[in-house]
């Protein structure tokens, strides 16, 4: 993992040091709150509706067990002992005193860590695929570079103030598990015609109230001109940017409305400016930052098998668990474990702070003190050896961890919604617990297979409904919720927004109309590996409509 | 019929206007302003934003069902009682956000 130097050192503690004596003086009035509420959401902490919230950033997703005990300390002593882990791969506390933030602010200093750049119109924090580093599919582990953007990014005094806040996501394999398609900018591992490794570069996708796919700009980076590339988009976002409407503000309404080529050619003006400059990025350094995520010591466990079926017909939960929640590992005898937050009944990405302590320690005894956080709000742990899987899953069945759904119905994408966002319509976590409770039944959603929703309570889409295989949208209607349902989002590489398929549903119908949907889907899929997104692509929308509404 | 609410500065807790301009918790002892009462509730407002001590003021509709206040939107609602979800992994409820340091704000 990477580890701070002592310009990171400073800078954090500078920072922390800085906000602290502004909570100082806003508490004994000498700033009013319109000159604080700037100041607070530079450094993460928003209001919602019951209390202040903190947002935390976890650079591209990585964690260490360190980390992650000081993550549960502080939801155990400066909040109500859960936290919630996001869509950014970062973790938000929902209870937080204004007094406690300078002091928690610090001890996420101690370890660290820190929630600048979690909020604003400045590039928010890099996120990557959750399996970076472990992947048997990856070409490149994307976190150097990711490490590289986190420097060039943080506090960069021109894009402090963006038109609009700025995401990137990138992925070092071709097999899309970061929704980079549907980030301002999304990087993918290339390689070119020489076998040198570089980057893909996509630009102005985005969800919120206008969804759009991401346009690739550029087939080829090198690495040592990313920056440079960047910096040259940025520059034309900053420039031409809709800074006169908010709703038309992201990169993605620019290069909508001018178009990929025009936008194209001025940032290929600016890369013409930049590249070779100040920005190259040195291959010694590349290096440096590379040897932070040099993959562990494994031990050579290549001889350790593990019988699925076997186990299946032993202990059917472990099957399942070992069916769902395991990603092939580069390294032979190992995999990557993806720990569920999604338990039935339960609200999505919440952890207890006794969980989280339990995932530092599997992920010290297990993991080589690694661990990840899910754009999908689940956690992962990268390296588990084979041999160790079983030791692994009984700690997570003690602690209520060991839901074996990841991928499948009940894998939910949740935002908070009406329940504490203050900028939400409808409630979304109730909607996705009778979801999980009505297809609660192991084998039947295993029947159904891989199937993805992702449920928003406004329509800003932090619940990724767009994306969703079946995405449910609440909104206000008459004082009251109503939940539109898409049909054909995918967040990977096919990548896809869903359709909006008819008039909306009241709350309580929601569960039931997914279940129509399951239902025609199962008995119309050409076999049982017909995943729901195939079949509705094949089949298209007409009958899916039919199937949900009756004849029209 | 309207309600004055905010959040107090210190614990975010939502809190509301009673009829002795003190910020409190509780919904059912808000001051109930009426379309007369306009300029008393703009100067409640003025003199709220001078404590600097409870902010994000709205005004928001209410009615009064069986002598009870309950706010129009569901929001208003769901601010008042806390969120709705059910239980916490812990196994206790969502309670709301209680008055911190602030609790004696009053105007």
């Amino acid at each position: 993992m990477y580890r701070y130097d002592e310009f990171d050192a400073a800078f954090v503690a500078g920072r922390t040091a800085q906000f602290a004596d502004q909570v100082k003086r806003r508490l004994s009035g000498e700033l009013s709150e319109d000159q604080f509420r700037p100041l607070r959401l530079m450094n993460g902490l928003y209001l919602q509706l019951h209390a202040y919230m903190l947002r935390i950033a976890v650079p591209y997703g990585t964690l260490s067990s360190r980390q992650m005990r000081k993550l549960a300390h502080i939801a155990r002593t400066y909040d109500r002992g859960y936290g919630h882990f996001t869509t950014r791969q970062n973790i938000q506390f929902n209870w937080p005193k204004l007094k406690d933030i300078p002091v928690i602010l610090e001890e996420l200093a101690s370890v660290e860590m820190h929630a600048i750049q979690t909020s604003g119109n400045c590039i928010r924090n890099v996120t990557t695929d959750q399996f970076a580093g472990a992947a048997a599919d990856e070409i490149i582990d994307p976190r150097p570079v990711a490490e590289i953007i986190r420097q060039w990014s943080s506090l960069h005094p021109e894009f402090s103030y963006l038109p609009r806040k700025f995401k990137i996501a990138m992925t070092g394999s071709p097999n899309d598990r970061a929704a980079i398609r549907f980030h301002d900018i999304g990087l993918q591992a290339a390689v070119n015609a020489a076998g040198e490794i570089g980057w893909e570069v996509w630009v102005g996708g985005g969800l919120g109230r206008t969804p759009m796919v991401a346009k690739l700009i550029n087939s080829f980076v090198p690495n040592e001109h990313l920056l440079a590339y960047l910096e040259s988009i940025m520059r034309v976002y900053n420039r031409y940017g809709r800074r006169d409407n908010k709703y038309k503000a992201r990169i993605k309404i620019l290069v909508h409305e001018e178009g990929l080529e025009s936008i194209k050619g001025q940032v290929e003006a600016e890369f013409a400016e930049v590249r070779g400059g100040v920005l190259t990025l040195p291959q010694e350094e590349l290096d440096r930052i590379t040897a932070y995520f040099a993959p562990p010591d494994f031990a050579d466990r290549s001889s350790d098998k593990i019988d699925v079926a076997y186990q299946s017909i032993i202990d059917p939960a472990y099957g399942r668990w070992l069916d769902n929640n395991l990603h092939p590992h580069k390294q032979p005898g190992y995999a990557a474990v993806t720990i569920s937050l999604k338990p039935v009944g339960g609200a999505p990405g919440d952890a207890t702070d006794a969980q989280i302590d339990v995932v530092a320690d599997l992920a010290e005894q297990y993991s080589y003190d690694e661990l990840r956080v899910t754009h999908e709000q689940n956690l992962v742990l990268p390296h588990v050896a084979i041999a160790d899987l079983r030791a692994v899953y009984d700690v997570l069945v003690a602690n209520g961890l060991a839901e074996g759904n990841n991928n499948l119905i009940t894998d939910m994408i949740c935002c908070p919604g009406l329940d504490f966002c203050a900028l939400a319509n409808a409630r979304s976590i109730p909607i996705a617990q009778e979801i999980s409770k009505k297809f609660a039944e192991p084998e039947r959603q295993k029947d159904i297979g891989d199937l993805k929703i992702k449920i928003s309570g406004c329509i800003n889409a932090c619940g990724h409904h767009h994306v969703g295989h079946i995405g449910i949208l609440g909104v206000e209607k008459k004082g009251g919720e109503l939940y539109q349902i898409t049909l054909g989002g995918d967040a990977t590489e096919g990548a896809s927004v869903g359709k909006i398929i008819g008039p909306g549903f009241e709350a309580e119908q929601v569960p039931g109309a997914i279940e129509k949907l399951v239902d025609f889907y199962i008995a119309n899929r050409t076999s049982a590996d017909e995943p729901f997104l195939d079949a509705y692509r094949r089949l298209g929308e007409a009958p899916f409509k039919e199937a949900l509404y009756g004849t029209v | 019929m309207e309600i004055l609410t905010g959040n107090e500065l210190t614990s975010g807790a939502t809190v509301y206007l009673d009829g002795h301009g003190n910020w409190i918790e509780d919904l059912q002892a808000a001051r109930l302003f009426s379309k007369e009462d306009k300029a008393e509730l703009d100067s409640a407002i003025v003199a709220t934003k001078a404590t600097g001590r409870v902010i994000s003021l709205e005004a928001e509709e209410v009615e009064q069902v069986e002598g009870r206040i309950v706010p129009k939107r569901l929001r208003e609602r769901i601010r008042a009682a806390g969120p709705t979800a059910p239980l916490t992994l812990n196994g206790q409820a969502y309670d709301r956000q209680h008055l911190g340091e602030d609790g004696h704000v009053s105007i």
